[in-house]
C-alpha cells in the first residue's frame, strides 16, 4: 500500500524544478554523462535501424521503368500502384482483418487470465506468469509446426471435431485466415496478458471494497471499476498485439501460406523472390504508415474518450 | 429472530486464518447513534472486527446482527453500510460528483433527489464547488472529506471508519478528527471507528473498545478507560506509564500497602486493583503502575502526609513546550514525570520530592 504516492511525486517534481546552485555547467556535465551512457545504443540504432529505414524510404520513391533499373526517376508511382491495384488493397485489408481478429481473440482469452493473476496469491501469480510467458521460450517455427500437427485436415483437432460429431468433413484450419489468427494469438497472447495484468496489479484493492460497501455486486463492480481502470493495460496490450500482428511474417507464411498473403509476406516476395526492391520498399512503408495511423488514432480516441482520466 | 435494542450486536464471534486465531470470542454491542472506537495495536483484531461487520470477512462461529437482522450470510453489497478507508479509495476515474453518485445510482434514487443529496453531503464536508474535480486533483485531506461524503450520502445504516486519518499529516489529522466528531453528531449515524492511535480514540469516542490478540480487553468511556483501566494491557496501551514492583504487606478496606522490591513502601487505593479477578491478597507479588502526569515533583522541603512521597534525583530533563518531561531516579527505579513547570536551579543531579495520590496508582498481581 502506498497511500502518499501522489504527494511524493509532487514533491519530487517540485524539487526538480528548483534551479541547481551552480547552474548551467553542472547541467552540462549531467547531460554529458547521459549522452555517454546512451552512446553505444544510439550508434547501434542509428547504424542498423535508422539508416537502413531511411534507405528503404529512399528506395520506395525510385521509379524503375526498364529492367535492371534503367531510366530510374524519383516519383511516387510505387505508392500509386499499391493503392490502385485491387490485389494489394485486398492484401492490406487481409492484414488488418487478421490483426484485428488476433487482437480480439487474445483480449478475450487473455483478460480472464490476467484477472486470475491479479487475484491470486503471490506464489500462484509467479507460477502463472511463468506459464503465460512460456510460449515466448519456444521458437516461432517450432511452435508453428506444432500447430500443423493439430490443425491439419486429418490432425488432432479435426479428428476430435469429427469424432464428436460437430462437423462431418474436416474444417480448413491450416492455410486459412483462421490458422493465421490461431498462430498469431498463441504467439502474442503473453504480451496481452502481461500488460493487462500489470494494470490490474496497480488497482488499489480497497476500491473494490468501496464499491461493494456502496452496494455494487461483484459483476457491477467489475464493469464500473475494474474494467475502466484496467483500460491502460487493455489499450497497450491491444496496440502491442496489433502492431506485432500487422508486421508478422513467419506465422502467416507458415500457417496461411499462399492463401493468406498478408503485406509482410507480399513485401518479402517482392524483395526476395521478384527482386523488386523499390516496390517492396513502398509496400513496407505503406504497412508501417497504416499501422502507425491506426494505432495513433486508436490511442488518441481512448485518451480523449469517456475514461480519459485513467490514462493520466 | 428477536428485536434488538442495539444497532450492532456481535455474539461469540470466532475466526481463524490458518493457525492464527484472528478473533477469539468477540461479544460487542454498538448503541444507536454512538461513536464507538475499536482501539488496539496492529494485529489485535480491530480491523478484522470491522471487516466482519462490513461483510468482508466470513466468520467461523458466532452471530452478527445489524439493526436486529442477522447478517452472517448477507454479502457486503447488500448490507447498506457506509465505509471510509485508510487509502481514501475514491474511484480515480470518476469526478467527485460521480463518486458520490455511484451509491445513489445503485439505489435507484431519482435524479433530482440525487442532486440534492450530493449537494447536501458536499456542504456537510465543506467541499462545495469541487464537484467536477478528479481525485487526482485533490489534496489528501480533501480526498478523505469526499470519501466521508460518499459514505454518508447513501444514508447508511452504519458508518465504518477504517483508520481514516492515518495517512494525513498531524495538523490535518487534528482538524479532521474534530470534523468527523461534529459530522457524526450532526448526522446521528451510528459509527464504528478503527484506530491504533490512543489520542484519537480518547478525543473522539463515546465509548472505546480496547482489543488485544483477538480479544476485547475493556469496553468503556474514554475517562473510564484512561482512569480506571481494568487490565495491565489497557493501562500500558493508553498513555505512558511508570512501573514498580513489590509485595503486598497489608490490606484494609481502603488501602493496600506494598513493600517495594528494593526499598520503601507505597500506598495504593484498594479499588485500583486490575486484572481478571480484580483482587489481591497479603503476600502477593504485584506490579504497580502510575502515569507520568500523576507524579508531582516538588522541592525537598515540601511534603504531604496524605501522599506517597519519596526523595528522588533528577537524571534528565526534556523541555516539551507545554510541559517538562523529567526523568528521576526514585526508589532505585527510573521514572518519568510530566510536570508543567520547574523550579529555578533544578538541574541534573538535583534532589527533589516526588509524590502521588494513592488513588492514581494501579496495582496488578504478577
Amino acid at each position: 500500500m502506498e497511500p502518499v504516492r501522489y504527494d511524493d511525486r509532487q514533491e519530487i517534481v517540485s524539487l526538480r524544478l528548483q534551479p541547481a546552485v551552480s547552474g548551467k555547467r553542472r547541467n552540462l556535465k549531467k547531460y554529458l554523462y547521459a549522452v555517454l551512457l546512451l552512446l553505444p545504443l544510439l550508434l547501434f540504432i542509428i547504424g542498423f535501424f535508422v539508416i537502413p529505414m531511411l534507405y528503404i524510404l529512399y528506395l520506395s520513391f525510385i521509379d524503375t521503368e526498364g529492367p535492371g533499373g534503367t531510366n530510374a526517376t524519383y516519383s511516387i508511382s510505387n505508392y500509386g500502384r499499391f493503392f490502385t491495384d485491387p490485389y494489394y488493397l485486398h492484401s492490406l485489408w487481409l492484414t488488418i482483418k487478421v490483426s484485428l481478429y488476433t487482437v480480439i481473440v487474445s483480449l478475450l482469452l487473455g483478460y480472464p487470465v490476467a484477472l486470475t493473476m491479479a487475484k491470486c496469491s503471490p506464489r500462484v501469480r509467479g507460477l502463472l506468469t511463468l506459464l503465460v510467458a512460456s510460449p515466448l521460450l519456444i521458437s516461432i517455427v517450432v511452435r508453428n509446426f506444432g500447430w500443423y500437427l493439430l490443425l491439419l485436415p486429418n490432425g488432432t483437432v479435426n479428428q476430435l471435431l469429427i469424432g464428436l460429431g460437430i462437423t462431418e468433413s474436416p474444417l480448413k484450419l491450416l492455410f486459412s485466415e483462421a490458422g493465421v489468427v490461431i498462430g498469431l494469438s498463441n504467439a502474442y497472447l503473453p504480451f496481452m496478458i502481461l500488460s493487462i495484468a500489470t494494470s490490474l496489479y496497480n488497482i488499489d484493492p480497497s476500491l473494490e471494497k468501496a464499491a461493494a460497501i456502496l452496494g455494487a455486486s461483484p459483476f457491477r463492480s467489475f464493469i464500473s471499476i475494474t474494467l475502466p481502470l484496467s483500460l491502460p493495460g487493455i489499450v497497450s496490450g491491444m496496440v502491442l498485439v496489433f502492431s506485432m500482428s500487422m508486421s508478422a511474417y513467419v506465422t502467416p507464411a507458415l500457417m496461411g501460406g499462399a492463401n493468406v498473403p498478408v503485406l509482410p509476406v507480399v513485401a518479402y516476395d517482392q524483395i526476395i523472390n521478384l527482386l523488386r526492391w523499390t516496390y517492396g520498399s513502398a509496400v513496407s512503408y505503406v504497412l508501417l504508415g497504416i499501422t502507425l495511423a491506426i494505432v495513433t488514432i486508436f490511442t488518441r480516441m481512448m485518451e480523449k474518450g469517456r475514461y480519459r482520466e485513467v490514462f493520466r | 429472530m428477536q428485536a434488538l435494542a442495539n444497532d450492532v450486536e456481535i455474539r461469540g464471534v470466532y475466526k481463524r486464518i490458518g493457525r492464527n486465531v484472528i478473533l477469539d470470542g468477540i461479544d460487542l454491542e454498538v448503541k444507536q447513534g454512538e461513536l464507538l472506537t475499536l482501539l488496539g495495536p496492529s494485529g489485535c483484531g480491530k480491523t478484522s472486527t470491522l471487516n466482519v461487520i462490513a461483510g468482508f470477512l466470513d466468520i467461523d462461529q458466532g452471530d452478527v446482527f445489524i439493526k436486529g437482522r442477522r447478517v452472517n450470510d448477507i454479502p457486503a453489497y447488500k448490507r447498506d453500510l457506509g465505509m471510509v478507508f485508510q487509502t481514501y479509495s475514491l474511484f480515480p476515474h470518476m469526478t467527485v460528483y460521480e463518486n458520490l453518485d455511484f451509491g445513489l445510482s445503485l439505489r435507484k434514487v431519482p435524479k433530482d433527489e440525487k442532486k440534492r443529496r450530493i449537494q447536501k453531503a458536499l456542504e456537510l464536508v465543506k467541499m462545495t464547488g469541487l464537484e467536477d474535480r478528479y481525485p487526482r486533483e485533490l489534496s489528501g485531506g480533501q480526498r478523505q472529506r469526499v470519501a466521508i461524503a460518499r459514505a454518508l450520502v447513501v444514508q447508511p445504516k452504519l458508518l465504518l471508519l477504517d483508520e481514516p486519518l492515518s495517512n494525513l499529516d498531524a495538523k490535518l489529522r487534528h482538524e479532521l478528527r474534530a470534523e468527523i466528531k461534529r459530522l457524526q453528531k450532526e448526522v446521528g449515524v451510528t459509527t464504528i471507528f478503527v484506530t491504533h492511535d490512543q489520542e484519537e480514540a480518547l478525543s473522539m469516542s463515546d465509548r472505546i473498545v480496547v482489543m488485544n490478540k483477538g480479544k476485547i480487553e475493556q469496553v468503556g468511556t474514554p475517562t473510564e478507560i484512561y482512569i480506571h483501566p481494568r487490565t495491565e494491557f489497557v493501562f500500558q496501551f493508553i498513555g505512558k506509564s511508570n512501573q514498580l514492583q513489590g509485595r503486598v504487606k497489608s490490606i484494609d478496606s481502603r488501602m493496600i500497602s506494598v513493600e517495594l522490591e528494593d526499598s520503601g513502601q507505597v500506598l495504593v487505593e484498594a479499588e485500583n486493583v486490575m486484572g481478571s479477578d480484580r483482587t489481591c491478597t497479603k503476600g502477593d507479588a504485584v506490579k504497580l503502575y502510575i502515569r507520568p502526569e500523576k507524579l508531582m515533583i516538588q522541592p525537598v522541603e515540601n511534603t504531604n502526609p496524605n501522599y506517597n512521597s519519596h526523595t528522588a534525583t533528577i537524571v534528565q530533563m526534556n523541555y516539551l513546550g507545554s510541559a517538562w518531561e523529567i526523568e528521576v531516579s526514585l526508589l532505585g527505579k527510573r521514572m518519568q514525570v510530566l510536570h508543567p513547570s520547574i523550579e529555578a536551579g533544578w538541574t541534573i543531579g538535583t534532589e527533589v520530592m516526588v509524590g502521588w495520590n494513592p488513588s492514581d496508582m494501579m496495582i496488578v498481581k504478577k
